[in-house]
């Protein structure tokens, strides 16, 4: 029920910011503006709604920019030096599951907390693609790759557009009407009773943080196409917004509690709000200024809704 | 070949001061819609340039907008490519771009020339030269390494190591003018006893350029000189060299701002720095934008129109970028304790 509330009020923060962005910015609701608006955050996005499932099951992953990092710079260094593009993107996907599964040996078969696993990754994975680059920008990718990064794929919409649509569905079916998403929500809700009633906690962990990276691999691959161009820095800080987006949806940090659907809204509003405050020129101080302060509202939030509820 | 490479190079060049005589002038009231995009907000050489291309937009009677937008310094280049894309949504006319995203903007410039939104860089180009109408080039940039030498030369005496603090690994200008540098003292016997040791970046962050040229003092006993070509990394320097005492043995050297250096330049830590002027610079980059927009200029190669106050520009090849164009402002003075004081207030 609370949940529900919660959703409830993000789907009127939604609306009320389109009813806004229309008035106030006159190109808002152009096709154009309305498939940049996605475009611009599209890795961020996806992340997100592979995030929602891991802070549901009480874990954390920081490492997902460094790894969308490595993913472009991979791609990057090998086109450079001259491998076939499609193998390059091969190459670079697989940086995903390899980068999980480092993780998830460490966090599930050893039991170190993940925050600390993760943030030591942020940093070496990170590492890595700056050793692979160097200083330098790397670009000159083929035309096809670039086009699928930047232009329609089916009709005027871009494909990583697709790719969130596919997503958003999916994993919303998975967290929602299978029996591994009620497992990762249980173990979220408490890991040692999920234990003692038989799952498998190690390898739920592990599935999750394979399928986090896996998903961050991608999103290097994707920012790549879209810019045509990566550096040592590509995706720096990337994991903050993300965090960001799943915590505004109204998942608990704490795991356990919260919702897909949420998560969506919280995305529509953050990239709304952000492209609303970027067409009526606000400045970028005040744009970050006011996405924090949504983000303790969300927190508070929830708490106070419980605390009035309870009397 | 070559030679008639030069013959051809002399003709335009006579050319180009045939034409000088007749600059372009600019019919002034015209309605542009002007952006300009620092790579960051919140520090003063682009609030200088602000300044300029206010002054520069009131004188020419501009009757469109004119907004001054940039991104945080931790989300720089993401939040360029977001303004920029931003600003090709509003149909904006000309985004006046000091490029802190290196190659990764040049599909959204690209975008925006496409869709009738120009793109003028000023400070720091896009190295491709993608997307870029024309780049307003503060100094030459081949000139800037032989000023760093020259100030590393008198600091040191002649001999000894120095090391450069830079801004981000992928700022273009400073890397050009490290290269630079780099090719002046490789070039010149005269320079033969400098030892140019290392390469860091504080990326004008001020505490992390400071952690930086304290690291590069305790990693080279010997050093003489930090030489810090950008106006965040020099203050941070002089500082952490003037905290920890040790002016008498490390000098600071670089690219400065007279009212920000001039208490390190008359103690001591840093005697000598130089630097161009951020307001003309901006003054001059909004000229050349109206200009490009109002159809006055082309934006070719060999044209000369006049920006203002400031006298009459051509349009050139850029010489560090192939296929490239840049309007060269210049030159730059190098302060010391005998001009500094005057130029700060």
């Amino acid at each position: 029920m609370r949940l529900k509330s919660w959703e409830g009020m993000l789907a009127l923060l939604f609306l009320a910011t389109l009813a806004a962005n229309a008035v106030l910015a006159p190109e808002f609701l152009t096709l154009q503006n309305q498939i940049n608006l996605f475009q611009l955050s599209i890795e961020k996005i996806i992340l997100a709604l592979v995030m929602t499932l891991v802070i549901l099951n009480a874990e954390i992953d920081l490492s997902v920019s460094s790894v969308l990092g490595l993913s472009a710079c991979v791609f990057g260094y090998l086109v450079h030096e001259g491998v076939a593009a499609p193998w390059a993107v091969v190459a670079a996907l697989m940086v995903g599951p390899v980068a999980g599964l480092i993780n998830a040996v460490l966090i599930a078969r050893m039991g170190i907390p993940s925050l600390v696993v993760t943030l030591a990754m942020l940093i070496m994975f990170r590492g890595v693609a700056r050793i692979l680059v160097k200083d330098q920008s790397m670009g000159d990718f083929p035309l096809w790759f670039t086009t699928l990064g930047q232009k329609g794929f089916l009709g005027p919409i871009p494909l990583s557009l697709w790719l969130f649509l596919g997503f958003s569905v999916g994993l919303g079916v998975l967290l929602h009407r299978t029996g591994f998403g009620r497992q990762v929500v249980v173990i979220g809700t408490n890991a040692e009773v999920a234990r003692f009633s038989g799952l498998d906690v190690a390898r739920v962990k592990t599935t999750l943080f394979v399928m986090v990276s896996s998903m961050a691999a991608l999103a290097g691959v994707l920012y790549a196409a879209r810019l045509g161009s990566v550096r040592g820095d590509a995706g720096v800080g990337f994991e903050l917004d993300v965090i960001t987006m799943v915590l505004l949806g109204g998942v608990s940090i704490f795991g356990g509690k919260g919702s897909m659907a949420g998560v969506i809204l919280s995305i529509l509003i953050i990239l709304n709000l952000r492209n609303g405050m970027a067409l009526t020129n606000i400045t970028g101080h005040i744009q970050t200024g006011v996405i924090g302060v949504l983000l303790i509202l969300s927190v508070l939030g929830p708490n106070l809704w419980e605390r009035v509820r309870r009397g | 070949m070559k030679k008639f490479g030069i013959a051809l190079g002399l003709v335009a060049s006579l050319m180009g001061s045939a034409v000088m005589a007749e600059a372009i002038k600019a019919t002034p009231g015209g309605a542009v819609n002007l952006v300009l995009l620092p790579k960051f907000l919140g520090i003063l050489p682009f609030d200088q340039a602000d300044r300029g291309a206010q002054e520069a937009a009131k004188e020419l009677g501009n009757t469109g907008t004119y907004q001054y937008i940039g991104p945080t310094p931790e989300n720089s280049a993401a939040g360029q490519i977001e303004m920029l894309t931003t600003a090709t949504t509003q149909k904006q006319g000309v985004v006046m771009l000091s490029n802190n995203a290196g190659d990764q903007i040049a599909a959204v410039a690209e975008a925006a020339q496409a869709a009738g939104t120009k793109v003028v860089t000023w400070d720091s180009p896009i190295p491709s030269g993608k997307g870029e109408s024309v780049f307003v080039a503060q100094v030459d940039f081949g000139s800037i390494g032989v000023v760093m030498a020259d100030m590393v030369m008198s600091m040191t005496g002649g001999a000894g190591e120095f090391a450069v603090l830079s801004a981000s690994p992928d700022a273009a200008n400073q890397n050009a003018w490290i290269e630079a540098m780099k090719k002046t003292l490789a070039e010149d016997a005269k320079y033969k006893d400098l030892k140019l040791v290392d390469v860091v970046y504080g990326n004008d962050q001020s505490e992390e350029s400071y952690n930086k040229a304290l690291g590069l003092v305790d990693k080279y006993p010997d050093l003489k000189v930090i030489m810090a070509p950008t106006t965040v990394g020099i203050v941070a320097a002089a500082k952490a060299m003037q905290d920890e005492k040790l002016c008498d043995k490390v000098k600071v050297s670089g690219l400065g701002l007279p009212a920000e250096m001039v208490s390190y330049t008359m103690n001591g830590c840093a005697p000598e720095f130089a630097l161009w002027s951020f307001v003309d610079l901006g003054y001059l980059t909004t000229y050349t934008s109206y200009m490009l927009a109002t159809g006055a200029i082309k934006g070719e190669v060999g044209e000369t129109f006049t920006a203002g106050r400031m006298g009459d520009f051509t349009i050139e090849a850029d010489p560090g970028r192939e296929g490239a164009k840049r309007v060269l402002m210049g030159p730059f003075t190098v302060y010391n304790k005998d001009n500094v004081e005057a130029a700060s207030k």
